[in-house]
């Protein structure tokens, strides 16, 4: 009796009828995770799935370093560092600044005489799945930079600042 | 030999390939990565290309001959 029924889940799972959770559906990707296939929203907030050791946390976080870097460039990882954000100029609204920083909303800086589009001064943008903060914050970095369009698009403005909750 | 980035909660895991042999599993390796790189799109990621010494988005046709691509996790709203 339950065996043809768990059968039936089976294939309606490799089907892809009904959508998957993150953590289980990464497994089943093999050696290469492919994030963009399945839902992460029932996660707690920065967090990556319970099947993630300490020891997970670690690498991960170690090899966002490493890719962040790479992205961003000597110099602005430079500034980075130093300074404890990036700023990147508006195109689209003249005299807006988005200034960045690693697990943070984006704060919108307006200079005098320009007027943002936003009733609040913080931008809330999560990515869909979840990245350590430094990977994200190389993300976030070009859209705002060379895909500003879809960072309007999306962005949640804010009365503070806090950290995101789909990046640890 | 070139490779996507692809980002996910490892930090990130490698793709790679080479467009300058003429092997069968060489001409595998760039389809795969081609595959890769348009269903991330489908499924509403961003990529970006390696271009000199950064990274820009992009939204051309994979080309075999670049250097780096990476897969960039689409954005949402919201705390």
């Amino acid at each position: 009796m339950l065996e043809p029924l768990r059968d039936l889940w089976q294939r309606l799972l490799t089907w892809d009828l009904l959508p998957t959770p993150g953590p289980e559906g990464a497994r089943r990707d093999g050696p290469l995770e492919r994030p963009w296939r399945y839902y992460w929203d029932h996660l707690p907030k920065r967090t990556a799935g319970a099947d993630f050791s300490a020891r997970d946390y670690q690498e991960a976080r170690q090899r966002a370093e490493e890719v962040a870097r790479s992205t961003l460039g000597d110099e602005l990882w430079r500034d980075l560092t130093l300074d404890g954000y990036l700023d990147v100029a508006s195109t689209r609204y003249p005299g807006l600044t988005y200034r960045l920083r690693v697990g943070h909303r984006i704060q919108v800086l307006s200079a005098p005489g320009a007027r943002s589009p936003w009733p609040y001064a913080y931008l809330c943008i999560n990515p869909t799945y979840p990245l350590p903060e430094l990977e994200f914050f190389a993300h976030l970095f070009l859209y705002a930079r060379d895909g500003e369009d879809m960072l309007v698009r999306v962005a949640a403005p804010q009365p503070w600042d806090q950290r995101l909750g789909r990046t640890f | 030999m070139g490779r996507i980035i692809v980002a996910n909660r490892r930090g990130h895991q490698l793709v790679e390939w080479s467009a300058d042999t003429e092997t069968a599993e060489a001409r595998e390796s760039i389809l795969e990565a081609e595959r890769i790189l348009r269903e991330a799109r489908d499924k509403g990621c961003a990529v970006s290309k390696k271009v000199g010494t950064q990274h820009v988005l992009d939204d051309a046709p994979f080309d075999p001959y670049a250097e780096e691509y990476q897969i960039i996790a689409p954005i949402a709203g919201g705390a």
